[in-house]
């Protein structure tokens, strides 16, 4: 049981850093914005008037 | 719900006056063009939309981000316009309240940064002015929060009325021409009087984007005179009448007032800023006392106490809690050596990148970067740049993607892919912890001036590859090259705190994210190989990329498999180098770390990793944006390739050539 | 006028001759800035090279290019 539970949470750990990986290509394909993490205004405003829409 | 539109020329110091009317923060500083689009807010505790518009000089159109306040006004009907004007420079900053007092909407005009015409010696009688404008008149100074009781009551009042509205009378020629082209507007088109009345006379003005929607609408009475009105010089005319009423306006309302103590602080400090012959070395001065800050003064120490933190007390008692908690070996291994080392050890520079952009904010704030922009100005003309095109490469050092954002405001096509190409050269912050890192082993006492030789040559190499692109595609420097130098300001902690802030959480967030999973992902390579799991790293997959190419990189210097390996990681997000590091050679802390590469490193083999470090492969995210910016795949390929080898080719002269020296 | 200039200035001072021969959009600046012919212009700095010149104008400071200048106060 101990050993699910630690093997558990090294796949979620794991996965999760799959996750983000996947996440940043894919965002940084769409280019632009979406590919950086500087949340400056611009960008707040692009993704407010993209939720409008 | 009532809509005030902020509108005025830049740097009036309308974004202050918008953050302190509103509940919203807006970035603020002290150059033109910091608002390139318009920004809402609500002004505290009432139903009143204030619109913050871009900083115009007139409703003619240069660029594309003063474009953005004429096709506001056509297709937007403020119910009031605030009209910031800097009270100094008032003869100018007329000229444009008169374009938009003839747009009809009600107006109130400030005239900000007061204290700075108090200082001269002058005034303005208020009711004079409101007389001839024919609108209200307030005096605020944003900066000290001056005024802005009477002018947050004005604006909750909404539009009073003040008498006769302002109507300039222009030369026979022109009025009969207005008379005509704007009795047929408002009988054909069903215009009101006077937006057909200021249609007409910003369309005799040559107002391209006003042309444009004449084109658009097919409004004729205007289209089928517009060679007439060209022919004429009406535009000249208007100019002058204009300019005319202002002066004799001015005349009437001009006071005597006893000067205050005046200190000249912006003269004082512009003797050495924009000396001649001194300017470029204090430009070099003001960055290299950035890096001491940042890695000598300041944010080294921070950084070292950070660091013993979070290798000592937090780490083992991590170990601990996961052995108590009965956690496997491989579980505490992927939390201890890979986690807690890899993503903090990437978290300790924080205080390093504060520092700097706390810099940055201060330069911005301070109205530096205008005198930047003209004492550069001369290199820059030699490469074939706008002066004005260092301001996106500054930006760059942030982060290269919002660099290449900054980019869309230069108008001609060929320049604009120019400068994305030559940004990913710019550090980006990202870049920085693996700097520390290596400065701290191999330089301890010129820290500063490593960094700094990095960033210029950086910089160097970004206007050279500039120059020779500018050759090879043939360009003409044809944009304007006109630089307004706005009196310094006396820093706001508040304003500094918050650029800093808007600047350096983006590198917060990405430690629980891109850097997080870089870490893993060499974690992982560092710990299996081909036989599964392995005791001994040099069998893992990480050992076996990096062997495999280190002959490859023998030539620069580089003699240790586990940099090759970073560099590969590294392309998620530049910062993953250090975490990869931290991962790979297996050290607790940084003390470990410089210690263990001080084996495998001379300071000459350590600079020319740096060099490469530097110019090598633009991460995901910029490479992206260079794809989308410039709409191919082709030129991200291109921007990866050539840079992969310049950096190189860079790296192998620093270090082959510096090899006969030392 | 006022007296006040950021910096004391070493010349005397000239006066806008022409527009002329500079492009559309540099003169529609020059312009929005509240210059004219005939307005009072006091050379504050020049760089070497022929590289920009600093400006006082009606109590601002303004950075233009070299050629710029000359073809404000009447050169070629």
């Amino acid at each position: 049981m101990a050993l699910f539970i630690n093997l558990l949470i090294i796949a979620l750990i794991i996965g999760a850093a799959g996750y983000q990986i996947y996440h940043v290509i894919q965002r940084a394909k769409r280019g632009k914005c979406a590919a950086c993490d500087y949340d400056c205004e611009a960008k707040k405003m692009m993704t407010k008037a993209q939720k409008q829409h | 719900m009532t809509t005030v539109a902020l509108l005025g020329n830049p740097n009036t110091g309308k974004t202050t006056l918008f953050n302190e009317l509103t509940d919203k923060y807006a970035y603020v500083g002290n150059w033109t063009g910091v608002t390139v689009e318009k920004k809402m807010g609500k002004i505290k505790h009432s139903e009143i939309e204030v619109v913050d518009l871009p900083g115009v000089y007139s409703l003619s159109p240069i660029t594309k981000d003063e474009a953005v306040v004429t096709n506001y006004l056509l297709t937007n009907r403020p119910d009031l316009v605030l009209n910031v004007t800097n009270a100094s420079q008032l003869k100018r900053n007329l000229l444009l309240s008169i374009e938009v007092l003839e747009f009809g909407a009600p107006v109130i005009i400030a005239l900000n940064m007061i204290d700075d015409l108090k200082r001269t010696g002058h005034y303005y009688d208020f009711d004079t002015l409101t007389e001839q404008l024919g609108c209200q008149v307030k005096a605020t100074n944003a900066r000290n929060k001056e005024g802005l009781d009477d002018l947050r009551t004005a604006l909750l009042q909404g539009p009073q009325p003040t008498g006769k509205k302002l109507q300039l009378t222009y030369p026979f020629m022109i009025e009969q021409a207005i008379r005509q082209a704007s009795q047929q507007l408002v009988s054909d088109f069903d215009l009101t009087a006077d937006f057909a009345r200021w249609l007409t006379i910003q369309f005799i003005n040559q107002n391209k984007s006003i042309r444009a929607y004449a084109k658009h609408m097919q409004l004729t009475p205007l289209m089928s005179q517009a060679a007439y009105y060209d022919a004429q010089k009406f535009d000249d005319q208007i100019f002058q009448t204009r300019l005319t009423f202002i002066e004799q306006t001015l005349n009437q309302a001009s006071e005597n007032i006893a000067s205050t103590s005046h200190i000249q602080m912006t003269a004082k400090i512009d003797k050495w800023i924009t000396h001649p012959l001194l300017g470029l070395p204090v430009f070099v001065g003001i960055f290299f006392l950035m890096f001491k800050l940042s890695f000598d003064w300041v944010g080294t120490p921070m950084s070292d106490l950070l660091d013993g933190f979070l290798s000592g007390p937090v780490s083992t008692t991590a170990s601990h809690l996961l052995t108590a908690a009965g956690a496997i070996p491989i579980l505490r291994s992927l939390v201890v050596n890979g986690l807690i080392a890899g993503v903090g050890g990437v978290l300790v520079f924080i205080p390093q990148i504060f520092v700097l952009f706390a810099c940055i904010s201060l330069l911005e704030d301070s109205g530096y970067m205008a005198r930047a922009a003209l004492v550069t100005d001369r290199i820059m003309q030699m490469i074939g740049l706008n002066g004005k095109a260092f301001i996106p490469l500054i930006i760059g050092f942030g982060c290269n993607v919002t660099g290449i954002m900054a980019a869309r405001t230069i108008e001609q096509p060929k320049e604009r892919l120019i400068t994305t190409l030559i940004s990913p050269f710019m550090s980006c912050s990202a870049r920085l912890p693996i700097y520390s890192l290596f400065v701290a082993a191999f330089f301890p006492r010129n820290q500063a001036l490593i960094v700094l030789s990095i960033y210029f040559l950086g910089i160097a190499v970004a206007l050279g590859m500039a120059k020779i692109y500018q050759i090879l595609f043939n360009v003409k420097d044809s944009s304007v090259f006109i630089v307004e130098l706005p009196q310094y300001h006396l820093p706001r902690l508040d304003i500094i705190w918050r650029g800093t802030w808007d600047k350096g959480k983006g590198f917060i967030k990405k430690a629980g994210t891109i850097i997080f999973a870089g870490t893993v992902l060499i974690w992982l390579l560092s710990s299996f190989g081909t036989s599964g799991l392995v005791s001994d790293i040099d069998n893992s997959f990480a050992a076996m990329l990096g062997k495999g190419l280190l002959p490859l990189f023998a030539p620069l210097g580089i003699t240790t498999w586990q940099v090759i390996s970073a560099l590969f990681t590294g392309i998620l997000a530049k910062e993953v180098i250090s975490s990869s590091m931290m991962v790979m050679f297996h050290t607790a802390n940084q003390t470990g770390l410089i210690a263990m590469m001080a084996r495998y490193f001379t300071p000459l083999s350590a600079y020319a990793t740096l060099v490469f470090i530097l110019l090598y492969v633009p991460c995901f995210a910029t490479i992206g944006t260079i794809k989308s910016e410039t709409g191919s795949t082709k030129w991200a390929l291109y921007s990866v390739v050539s840079s992969l080898a310049i950096a190189y080719g860079l790296a192998l002269i620093i270090y082959q050539v510096g090899s006969l020296f030392i | 006028m006022l007296s006040q200039t950021a910096i004391t200035p070493t010349t005397a001072p000239l006066h806008i001759q022409q527009f002329t021969g500079l492009d559309e959009q540099t003169v529609q600046r020059l312009h929005s800035l509240g210059l004219t012919v005939g307005s009072a212009l006091v050379p504050v700095r020049f760089y070497p090279f022929h590289g920009p010149v600093i400006i006082n104008v009606n109590q601002q400071q303004i950075g233009i290019r070299y050629t710029v200048f000359q073809t404000l106060i009447g050169g070629d």
